[in-house]
């Protein structure tokens, strides 16, 4: 496969599942295996959801916390003051929510500041503890599952003795503060987040008619693309998101026959009647739900475009490194057990 | 006069909302409990940088429940918000034999605080699917729960994953929490 192609599959990967697309990347040997490629990478962004970067350099084990501090060391915060050099980090990923993560990233961060402006604060503690404080005055302030929202006065009282037991300036907290409340921090942008890349240039595309997974069966016609080892479907063709989601990673697919439609296959787990299908769709009233289906039955237009989108969609299965090493691995285990 | 009280009464009690805090080590499992609670929900919320909040509608209570944690530096600004907190969810991997000590000690920590003198605790022992995963009582033994005076708590066998023995958990909140 081409270079850049590849490249292009172990970003779609990382999208999905930091930790896998990364491993994709270094056992083809498209990105080197030190925490300071690993780290360039991420910071470059180019093509990643950065919710996935903050996944990746939220995880408490060694080598990811190596990549953290490595990632950290890429921002440049020389003479900007905290809030600012706070803004400038939180845009390059998506930072998780939970607090472990949260203490992590703040100490990294701190660390960095610290670094690049020497004086500004007594010791690194101090500007980690106040960063963490400010996660927890954007939370508050801005969050609306937050009822109680501080004061300012709150928050200076909340800082008491952070400084190596002594308390930082009155006004630089209530301007920290005042910044916080007028501008809450950003969501970044994603750049991997962007369906239109991912629907652009499908494998196969066009009307199918699929079968509900609910109770009362009945047919819908949807638009279908198929791209990534991912079927998505649409209502209308021009939908900017789909209504479903069907990763295709460990599925099987046959042809069947059936009582009302023609051209009709079947998506399924190979060995496993019951198991309901990973996937997830969107409901009429917006929420997202996951899959119900133990299997989709799909009816094709005619025959050919049967057989088309068969052989697009086996295609995409086996296309995955991944299942391929499965695959190979399920093979040794089941000669094993015979031997 | 009677109607006059009958309108009184009748007239539907505002929801309670209480204030709850979520505590756990990484990776037990505190992400998925909220991430359960709030599924199939419509969500509207515009999302925020932050520390994980969400609100939970139950039994005519509205739970708010934070992720909180991290280092004992930082301890001293979450007192800031232990503050009329009625209740403590203690998340635990059950399976994670070799850091039960760690979160015994961390769930000591938490409880030795002023302000949470009076929460509840409910302990959820999840990820109770996997092999290796301890069962209630001897999580119970590990946690030193018996050892605690004047305190209400109580151990919930769960699986968040997939969503089991979270609602019965807030069952038993929402009976402590309604009595008060």
């Amino acid at each position: 496969m081409q270079r850049s192609k590849q490249v292009a599959m172990g970003r779609k990967k990382f999208n999905m599942d930091p930790k896998k697309g990364i491993q994709f990347l270094i056992e083809n040997e498209l990105l080197k295996n030190t925490c300071e490629d690993i780290a360039q990478f991420l910071y470059k962004g180019e093509g990643l959801n950065k919710t996935a970067i903050g996944d990746y350099l939220g995880e408490r084990d060694e080598s990811n916390i190596q990549v953290l501090h490595a990632f950290v060391e890429l921002h440049e915060f020389t003479d900007l003051n905290l809030v600012q050099a706070l803004r400038q980090f939180l845009w390059s990923f998506r930072l998780p929510g939970e607090a472990q993560k949260i203490d992590r990233m703040m100490e990294a961060f701190a660390q960095r500041y610290c670094q690049c402006n020497p004086g500004v604060f007594q010791s690194t503690d101090t500007c980690y503890v106040l960063s963490f404080a400010i996660i927890m005055l954007n939370t508050s302030l801005h969050n609306p599952n937050v009822k109680d929202k501080p004061s300012a006065e709150r928050f200076i009282g909340m800082n008491r003795g952070i400084n190596d037991g002594g308390d930082l300036p009155e006004d630089l907290l209530r301007n920290l503060y005042e910044s916080i409340k007028n501008e809450p921090f950003k969501i970044p942008e994603d750049d991997g987040n962007d369906l239109t890349h991912t629907f652009f240039n499908p494998d196969r595309e066009g009307w199918l008619l699929k079968l509900g997974g609910g109770r009362v069966k009945t047919w819908k016609r949807r638009w279908f693309i198929l791209t990534d080892n991912c079927l998505y479907y649409f209502e209308y063709t021009t939908d900017k998101e789909p209504r479903g989601i069907i990763p295709l990673e460990n599925l099987s697919i046959r042809e069947v026959d059936d009582s009302k439609k023609p051209n009709c296959f079947e998506l399924f787990i190979p060995d496993n009647k019951d198991q309901v299908i990973k996937a997830c769709k969107t409901e009429a009233d917006g929420r997202v739900v996951e899959g119900n289906h133990t299997f989709y039955r799909i009816s094709a237009p005619t025959t050919e475009e049967k057989d088309e989108w068969i052989k697009s969609i086996k295609a995409a299965i086996s296309r995955d490194p991944f299942y391929e090493m499965l695959a190979a691995r399920k093979k040794k285990a089941s000669s094993l057990k015979r031997q | 006069m009677g109607n006059y009280f009958t309108m009184i009464f009748s007239r539907p009690f505002p929801k309670k909302q209480i204030k709850l805090l979520m505590v756990g080590l990484d990776a037990a499992g505190k992400t998925t409990v909220l991430f359960k609670l709030k599924l199939g929900e419509v969500v509207t919320t515009i999302p925020t940088i932050g520390f994980n909040v969400e609100t939970v509608e139950y039994k005519n209570i509205s739970f708010a429940v934070w992720d909180v944690g991290g280092q004992s530096k930082i301890r001293g600004l979450w007192k800031y918000y232990y503050q009329y907190t009625e209740g403590l969810i203690f998340v635990v991997d059950s399976s994670d034999h070799d850091r039960i000590e760690t979160a015994a000690e961390e769930l000591n920590a938490m409880l030795a605080e002023d302000e949470m003198r009076d929460a509840v605790l409910l302990v959820l022992a999840n990820k109770q699917d996997l092999p290796k995963a301890m069962p209630v009582h001897e999580l119970t033994d590990r946690l030193g729960l018996h050892a605690l005076r004047g305190r209400q708590w109580f151990v919930q066998a769960t699986c968040a994953v997939q969503g089991s023995g979270l609602y019965e958990g807030l069952d038993w909140l929402s009976d402590q929490l309604s009595r008060r």
